[in-house]
Formats: structure tokens, sequence, C-alpha cells
């Protein structure tokens, strides 16, 4: 099931290093007479302050870097403008499918999409959640890596799409929902090894539950509608697999529950 | 996509509500209302949909205690399973480097002294998001922090009883809480001795008066005041004493600061680091909120100023982004730990944009500044509160 393609055949045509090492200053945060430059009349705190702001003794200070905030801020703008084309859809719709299969076992999409951070960084955050455990093989990380750096950048946009949209957005439209091209039959023996690598880490091993419920002898194996529609679309807390696994795959996991 | 978040949230406290309806004790204050929880104009806005980290509107701020269902939800992996946290099933033991070791119930635990007090708990990483470059993390904005009234026994207590050996240095906590897959390290924290025999250092078992929420910690959490709340453990388990700091990456490696400041493009310090403990000072506005329009004449600017460890000295506001500052009135009563309110009356004159900011001294003489200094985990914000409103004719 698991798509085959290499990174390096990923192209990030418009992506180059500073749109992600630019900042954009976000109102609220710094001050407008600092972004003007404008200084102020002495005020009662002024001796905290005057080393933090002052151009003594620092090799980069604060004006300085609202200066660079500044020129950075339209920089970035204008590379935010073709932000979408820089992901190329078919790394977007695998990074996403790989976000929601493999980060989300132990953590919603909504954190990672209100990371701005630049490439070290996220390198450094994926690298320590392959460590944790999360599932992802070399070329895998790569390609979330990849993803993460592009769309969650520093100068990014303050607001973007769940990744449950972006999905949306970059899938190609399919057969609707719990139809399937005629009765599917499921085999436990490959349903195992699916269950293990999907499922177990939140229903656990054997299908007894953990965070999420227990599956062995739960009553919606045999409610079929139920099934499909939590295991296709999610439910609570669970995210959907519908990009993740195949019809045949969710049969097969169905099938190797029902042994249970 | 706003609406698949709440119908999310909305079954995810409507779980945790069904799952406390076993743990009769164990009260949930988010359960009836969770589907509005997702909203901003909910009671929390949510950061994190699981494990489940949302903040107070600032709002909220207006009244002196936090009310439980509005308080700040923070935690790693989200709370135990409710029957695991079950007082018939419960039990905290305290062991490491004690003379007698101690397996207590809550009942048992209830026969020590009770305490009360009222002190403010605030996430580490509150105001992540105001640093500059950014910092990985939640980005809490103004509002993972709280007032709360705790009740419990004092932890002083509990190692007297089991009797602290000389080599014990520092107090490890564990909680109840487990992360999805066993490869994820344990929340793990340790406290030094001194702040563990500290007399207002508890554990406590209610939270304004009603049973502490699952959400918070129930049955027991600790309350270390006046420090940040990564120490303030919740589904309390197990009390290690032991020679050293916790290992392990919560104490080794995340909730720690630079010993002395760090430029942000110096990369990973190279300065000591240090674990985050006490709470600086700080100060919020609470009322007009961000975007508000007000009408000229007198305008009630309202909000609460704290210091951890420290009383507050004073407030301070400016109604013209920073150029002149008036001393705001400090109201209530003084109590240790908690936070003041304060309060000032603007006559505005001049329509048009502006930015009411504030700041607060406390009473070591240490100031609110006007930026935190930056460090790689984007902890202990307490910059200067700021917003921006319109004055109408």
């Amino acid at each position: 099931m698991r798509m085959v393609q290499k990174p390096s055949s990923v192209v990030l045509a418009s992506l180059k290093p500073s749109t992600y090492t630019n900042r954009t200053p976000r109102a609220g945060t710094l001050p407008a007479h600092r972004l003007a430059g404008v200084s102020k009349p002495d005020a009662p705190y002024s001796s905290r302050r005057a080393p933090r702001c002052g151009l003594v003794g620092r090799t980069f200070s604060p004006f300085t870097i609202v200066l660079l905030v500044i020129l950075g801020g339209v920089v970035a703008t204008a590379a935010q403008e073709d932000e979408r084309a820089t992901v190329e859809p078919t790394l977007a719709r695998r990074a996403a499918t790989l976000i929601l299969a493999r980060c989300a076992v132990c953590h919603t999409t909504d954190l990672i999409v209100q990371q701005r951070l630049p490439e070290d960084r996220w390198t450094a955050t994926v690298e320590k959640m392959v460590h944790w455990g999360a599932d992802l093989t070399k070329d895998e990380a790569a390609v979330l890596l990849q993803y993460l750096t592009a769309r969650y950048h520093p100068g990014a946009p303050d607001h973007l799409p769940s990744i449950e949209n972006e999905l949306a957005m970059t899938e190609p439209l399919r057969g609707q929902t719990t139809a399937t091209d005629g009765p599917l039959t499921g085999l436990a023996a490959r349903g195992a090894g699916l269950y293990a690598h999907n499922c177990q880490a939140c229903h656990g091993e054997g299908a007894v539950g953990g965070v999420g419920p227990k599956l062995a002898r739960n009553t919606i194996l045999k409610n079929d509608g139920v099934f499909w529609e939590t295991v296709l679309h999610g439910r609570g807390p669970m995210p959907a697999w519908g990009s993740v696994l195949s019809h045949q795959d969710i049969a097969d996991i169905h099938a190797w529950l029902a042994t249970r | 996509m706003t609406v698949s978040r709440r119908v999310l949230l909305r079954t995810l406290l409507q779980g945790i509500g069904a799952g406390l309806v076993l743990g009769r004790s164990l009260q949930t204050v988010q359960g009836g209302r969770g589907d509005e929880a997702g909203q901003a104009s909910g009671p929390l806005t949510v950061r994190v949909t699981r494990p489940f980290d949302a903040e107070t509107p600032v709002r909220e701020f207006a009244s002196w205690l936090t009310p439980n269902e509005r308080f700040f939800v923070r935690s790693h992996f989200g709370p135990p399973n409710a029957d695991a946290v079950q007082p018939d099933v419960w039990r905290l033991t305290v062991k490491g480097l004690v003379k007698d070791g101690l397996s207590l119930n809550l009942k048992e635990l209830r026969q020590f002294e009770e305490v009360t007090l009222t002190a403010v708990l605030q996430c580490s990483g509150n105001g992540r998001a105001h640093h500059r470059p950014k910092v990985p993390g939640v980005q809490w904005e103004r509002g993972a922090v709280g007032n709360a009234q705790w009740t419990g026994v004092r932890l002083r207590d509990l190692l007297q009883r089991a009797g602290v050996k000389l080599q014990g240095l520092h107090v490890q906590f564990q909680g109840a809480d487990r992360p999805a897959l066993a490869t994820v390290p344990l929340f793990t924290r340790s406290i030094p001795l001194a702040k563990a025999l500290h007399p207002d250092t508890l554990l406590a078992y209610e939270m304004n008066g009603r049973p502490l929420p699952l959400l918070h910690g129930a049955p027991l959490r600790v309350i270390t005041p006046g420090w940040m709340a990564e120490s303030c453990m919740k589904w309390l388990a197990e009390i290690t004493v032991r020679a050293d700091e916790t290992p392990g990456y919560y104490m080794q490696q995340a909730y720690r600061i630079p010993e002395t400041s760090i430029h942000p493009s110096s990369g990973l310090p190279g300065t000591a680091m240090v674990p985050v403990e006490r709470m600086l000072v700080k100060s919020l506005i609470a009322a007009p909120a961000e975007g508000d329009t007000v009408r000229k004449g007198p305008v009630t600017i309202q909000g609460v100023a704290w210091a951890g460890e420290a009383p507050v000295a004073k407030v301070e506001v400016s109604c013209d982004d920073g150029y002149t500052w008036e001393q705001a009135r400090v109201i209530g009563e003084e109590q240790p730990y908690a936070w003041r309110q304060w309060r000032y009356i603007w006559n505005a004159r001049t329509t048009g944009p502006t930015a009411i900011l504030c700041r607060a001294m406390d009473a070591r003489g240490e100031r609110q500044p006007e930026t935190s200094p930056w460090n790689p985990g984007g902890f202990l914000w307490n910059g200067w509160d700021r917003l921006s409103v319109t004055v109408a004719a």
C-alpha cells in the first residue's frame, strides 16, 4: 500500500532558504514605536529596558532585528503568494497522510499546524519524534520534513488550514465513502500486521484497548456501517484512515478483529 | 475545519465526561459544555485537541479566582483512564531514600492536617507565541495561567512521616498519565528537598472548594506555590526521594532555561541550562479586550498581576503605547502566591487607535521587561502586556 517515491524526486522549485529564515512582524508583539524606530521618552523602567534596546555591547541589537524583520517581511510576503505552489501536490498528499497516520497517534494535527519553524528546528523535531517511536522510515521522515519546512516556516501566514483540510484539498475525488466495488473478502492473516502497524498504538496489543476503546468483541464489528464510517472518517480523537488504508486493508483489519 | 474540530472536541470531552460517571467523586466541569470549548467565545481557547491543551480567555481574569471550568489545561499525555484514578483503586506511594515507605489511599491521606491556600498556576510556556524567533511547542498566548484556591495536605508532613534519609536531596513526582506509545518518555519531575519541605508545598485534592477535576489532576496533584506549573504534577501516584535530580527528558532537557541570557542566532546554548523554577513578575490586561472600541471619557482598565513568591509592589499602565505611564490601583487583599487585581481609570480624550500596555514590579524590585529574553524552549515570557483599542467620539 505504501507509495514508493524518493524524496529527491520531489521538486520544491520556488522554495528558497530565505523564505523560511525571514520573519514577519506580528501586530501586538512588537510595539509600533519599535517598528517605526521611534525612541520614547525615558520611562521609570528604562534602566531595565536600556541594555536590551541599546546598541552598545551587542553584536545584534533589537533595532537591527526590527529592521531585518521588516525587510524580511517584505520578502516573505512575496514568497507567501505562491506558498501552495511550493509544495508539490503529490508530496503534500503523502506528507499529510503520514501526519495523520504516524503523528496523530500521539497528538492531533493542530499542534503541528501552529508551529512556524526553520528547517533545523523541524529536523530536530522530526528526529525527536522518530526517536520516541514515530513509525516513519527514513524516506518517510524526509518527505515529512520537506513538507513541514515548506509549509510551516517562520514567514508563513499566521493561520493555515488544518492538515485534514490540506488533505481534502489535494485529494483526488474518489468513489464514495462506505461504498466498495462489490463485497471485499478480508484476510485476517494480513489484517494482523496492518493492525499492529496502524491501530495497536491506541487500541492495544490484541485489540484489548488502550487510549482508544477495546475492539476485541466490540459490537462495532457487527455494525458494518458504523465500523466503516469510523475507520474512513474518524471519530472523536481518532483520525480518519480513509486516505491511509485501502478498502482491502480495512476489510483485512476487520477480518482479523473478528477473530479476537 | 472549525466544525470538525468542534465535533472532535465535543466527542473527546463527552468521552472524558462519560468516563467520569464511573468515579463519582471525580467531576469534570467540561462535560456538558464541551460543544462550546472549541470556540473562542467558549470557556477555553483550545490549542491542542489531544492531548487537550487549552487556555483561558483573558477576559475571565476580571474575576480574582479562575473557575475550574475556565482554568487552563495542559498535560503531555492527557488524563489517565478514569478507573485508574478512582478513589478505591488509587494509592499514593512514598519511596526511595526514606526510612519507612508509605502507601496511602485518599482517606488515609486526609488524616494529615488540611491546608488551604490560593496560588497562581502558570504554564512555563505561557506566552511562548510572543517569542521571536519562534520556538517549537504549544503556541500559548496570554491565558495559560489562573488563580485558584487549593486544599490538601503538606508534602512535608508525608515526608516527615516517611523519614527522609540524609542522602535524600530531591523529591521526584510521577503521575498516573501514560503516553500512547511506550517508547515516549514518561513525564517525571523532581523538585529540590528545600521546596518539598516548604510548609506551603501541598498535595491538593480540592480546587476552588470542589473535588479536583480529572483534567486538573484528580485525585491528587502537587502544588508548588510561586513555582511554574510543570512542578505541579497531576494524577500524582508516586513520590520518590532521591539523591540527585530526576534523570530523563522532562527534567534534563525540557523545562530548562539558559543560566545567562543567550542570543537567538547562537544555536544551541553554550551556557549552562538550569531547570525552570520560580515565577517571574507579570501582569495582564483583562479588560478592555484586544480590538475593542471604547467611548471617549472615563474607561476602566483592569487586570491582574503576580510575582510568585514575592508580593506585587506596583502596576503601571500606559494608554499611549508606552510614552507615558501611570500607576494603577492594586485592589483586594494581599495573599502570598495569589495574584492581585488592579484597576486604572483612563480618561480617554483623543479619538483614534491607541495601544494600552501594563507592567508590574515586585517587592524584590524585579520589573516586568518590555520583552523577555529569548530561550530555546520559549519559557517564562513576561513581557509587557499590550492590546490595541480604538477611542470613538
